[in-house]
């Protein structure tokens, strides 16, 4: 009895201690505002249907993609960043020629991305033209955004704004094993 | 012709007391939908692109009879919780939303058996 009034007595400040540890660790934890996780992580790809930005007669489906490993990236030749990460694309695309790399060009027009290809050199195994409505039900909402999915058809990671050398060290080439 | 024009009437209240339900709808939500590409901005104060074509997708999505919950899962599904300024009821969120009333039912206990004692 005379445990349980001492433990009423402490309870405030065990609840208060307990609290503020919830708190701090998530002061601690390496999460950034402008990164919010993505509600797509971990469950199977979007469905799509897309057609090659070069030739209209090529369509890339869900189908095609579901049981490789794929990267997907969300571009355009008007998004500066994109320009950026682009030599870490090609890179990857060198080291990893049977890498299946999927652009989607989002909200460009054509002409623009192809002059965009040329100059900066094309990494894709392939690119389909995005109305906006792909990037819609992948929840792209700014660019460059970039997808790995597994052989399972479940999208494993996503990066949101330009890809790094950590970022690919860290979480690309560890599912790479072509 | 009477019950004609009557029948009329009626059915242009109708479409636009819907219109205005709609359009109470439209304000309510995008209220409490975040602006992914701006600062602490809503959906319904922003001018962004990005907030551009979700009020299109809200709007759109009301015209064609959808109700305030499927839209706002429709967007979770694809842009996360986040996308929400009010958090939604569920087990991911159960501490959030209990936490403050077992604090505050525990600190009428404590007070309640601390006033008690010093009686």
């Amino acid at each position: 009895m005379a445990f349980l009034k001492k433990f009423v007595l402490f309870l405030p400040i065990i609840i208060t201690i307990f609290l503020f540890g919830i708190l701090v660790s998530y002061l601690l934890s390496d999460r950034d505002a402008n990164k919010p996780p993505s509600a797509l992580l971990n469950k199977n790809i979007p469905n799509f249907s897309t057609v090659n930005l070069f030739d209209e007669n090529k369509k890339l489906f869900k189908k095609d993609i579901e049981d490789k490993v794929t990267l997907i990236n969300f571009f355009a030749s008007w998004c500066i960043p994109c320009k950026q990460e682009h030599p870490l694309l090609e890179d990857l695309q060198k080291k990893f020629p049977n890498l299946i790399i999927v652009g989607f060009n989002h909200k460009d027009s054509k002409k623009d991305a192809i002059k965009f290809l040329e100059e900066n050199g094309n990494p894709y195994t392939f690119i389909g033209i995005d109305d906006g409505s792909i990037g819609l039900e992948f929840g792209v909402f700014g660019l460059p955004e970039t997808f790995m999915t597994d052989k399972n058809g479940k999208i494993i990671f996503k990066h949101i704004g330009p890809l790094d050398k950590k970022t690919i060290k860290t979480n690309i080439l560890p599912y790479l094993n072509l | 012709m009477k019950i004609l024009i009557s029948l009329i009437i009626i059915l242009l209240s109708l479409s636009l007391f819907a219109e205005k339900s709609n359009h109470q709808t439209f304000i309510e939500l995008t209220k409490n939908l975040r602006c992914m590409t701006c600062q602490n901005q809503s959906i319904h104060e922003s001018d962004a692109e990005f907030s551009l074509v979700i009020k299109k997708i809200v709007k759109d999505k009301l015209k064609q009879g959808e109700s305030k919950e499927d839209i706002e899962d429709f967007l979770v599904q694809r842009y996360g919780e986040y996308i929400l300024f009010e958090p939604m009821f569920n087990y991911k969120n159960l501490f959030l939303w209990v936490s403050p009333f077992f604090i505050l039912i525990l600190s009428g206990f404590i007070l309640f058996i601390n006033l008690k004692r010093n009686r």
